[in-house]
């Protein structure tokens, strides 16, 4: 290999790696801001301030808990399997990450506009399942493996009502593409011909990330104040489940604004011709409304009991579900709409 | 090098550029309390986790990869519906068929209720 193409091949790693970062430093950045967002708006739920001493506002707040949690000591039992221990919080971060590799922020601005970008999302976030089984199994401690179990049946059950609800959007565009599906809504928003799809859509991506009304890991007494699957895990493992619960919430935030608010889209006041792309911005804001969802929840709805938790997914909501799935493709035969 | 394979690769070195870093800032001090198993108020007892658990969260598991399957079977429908159109719905709803009455056999054996196992376990 003579020289320039050494030179090229580096210049194109260097651009590679400016895409990456471009995505993953703001998305990290984001992650940290969500859990500010968090502590701040149950703050205001609750009628209190919340953290307000680090920066201005509290806003420096989860910089400097990143900080303490990285200087903490990683304790790791001695009956534990440790390399799985290692390995399933690593994976729980990297798999929540790894899902904004296909999300469009912009005409264009996509890292990887994968054809079948859904499929995508699908098997990242069945992927993201394993992280908790394993750092149940891989503790050796019962607590941690009740925790681990009871997470991982629940958020299983809750994805089948996640890729059904998906598979009616994707009846209504005909496409895997997220970009096509973003377009297809320039004339209507799906949140306004399927709300009660987006209904369980919500409560299924609530479940999915264990947020409040089935956060059941942490519901029991007796897995009150141990945290559920990650009971043994300190400092930074610790740091990557929470970094992956609160990345997958902007994702999860940022994929239904894509499907039922049409994501960066918003003609109605704005058409993309001016020199700054505010797409991006306007993705953002829509996502916010949704990260406010998963707060407000927080801070409002009492939990579900276990077997409640289970029987709602499989009970009402799925067959819910089935029946939507076969609603809709019915009336768009019916009526011989083609939405595509 | 495209960027999909790109983030695959960047990603878990980030993970592990985190884990070195606390190895390198962070003591180190482990002690015997300190690493056994996490238990409230008296010793843990090794090996209490690899022993059975309740059939719940297997049958739970198992409805899971039946109906995952069906669903994921039914996104190429999905997809090209208006190319299919009346006939390709019709093999959809005779499999949606099958699929309830199987739904409902298993509903009716008290696979997903969890109280009744409860209650039997109580008796």
């Amino acid at each position: 290999m003579n020289k320039s193409n050494l030179i090229e091949n580096l210049v194109g790693l260097i651009f590679n790696l400016a895409d990456v970062l471009s995505i993953i430093l703001p998305v990290l950045l984001s992650v940290a801001f969500m859990t500010i967002i968090e502590r701040k708006q149950l703050a205001a739920h609750q009628r209190r301030v919340g953290p307000n001493t680090v920066g201005y506002y509290g806003i420096l707040q989860p910089f400097a808990d990143a900080l303490k949690l990285i200087l903490k000591e990683t304790v790791i039992p001695s009956q534990s399997n440790k390399v799985i221990f290692y390995l399933a919080p690593v994976s729980t971060l990297v798999f929540s990450l790894l899902g904004w590799a296909v999300i469009p922020f912009g005409q264009g601005l996509v890292l990887s506009d994968l054809s079948l970008g859904i499929l995508y999302t699908l098997a990242l976030s069945s992927l993201g399942v394993y992280g908790v089984l394993l750092a149940g199994w891989s503790a050796n401690s019962k607590y941690a493996f009740l925790g681990s179990l009871r997470s991982t049946a629940a958020m299983i059950s809750y994805e089948l009502i996640l890729s059904s609800a998906i598979l009616i959007i994707i009846l209504l565009t005909g496409s895997l593409n997220y970009i096509e599906i973003i377009e297809i809504q320039q004339s209507i928003y799906f949140i306004v011909p399927l709300l009660p799809v987006f209904i369980f859509y919500f409560i299924s991506i609530l479940a999915e990330t264990s947020r409040t009304p089935f956060d059941l890991q942490e519901a029991k007494p007796d897995l009150q104040k141990i945290a559920g699957f990650f009971t043994e895990h300190s400092s930074v493992p610790f740091v990557f489940f929470f970094l992956g619960e609160y990345s997958s919430i902007v994702l999860f935030s940022c994929i239904t604004a894509i499907f039922f608010l049409g994501g960066y889209n918003f003609n109605e006041i704005f058409i993309n011709e001016s020199i700054f792309n505010l797409q991006a911005i306007i993705l953002g804001l829509k996502t916010c409304i949704f990260t406010f969802f998963f707060v407000w929840f927080r801070a409002t709805l009492p939990r579900l009991r276990y077997d409640q938790l289970i029987s709602l997914c499989w009970l009402n909501l799925l067959p819910v579900a089935v029946a939507f799935i076969i609603l809709i493709p019915s009336i768009l035969i019916t009526f011989d709409i083609s939405p595509y | 090098m495209n960027n999909l394979f790109f983030i695959f690769i960047f990603v878990p070195i980030l993970a592990f550029i985190l884990l070195a870093l606390n190895v390198l800032f962070s003591v180190h001090r482990p002690d015997e309390a300190k690493v056994s198993a996490y238990e409230c108020g008296f010793i843990a007892l090794p090996g209490q986790t690899r022993s059975t658990f309740q059939i719940h969260f297997m049958i739970v598991a198992l409805l899971f990869l039946i109906f995952d399957l069906e669903i994921l079977l039914l996104f190429p429908l999905a997809v090209t519906l208006y190319q299919v159109s009346i006939f390709g719905f019709t093999i959809g709803i005779v499999f949606f068929i099958v699929l309830t009455i199987g739904f409902v056999l298993e509903i009716g054996s008290g696979a997903i209720s969890l109280v009744n196992i409860e209650q039997s376990n109580n008796k």
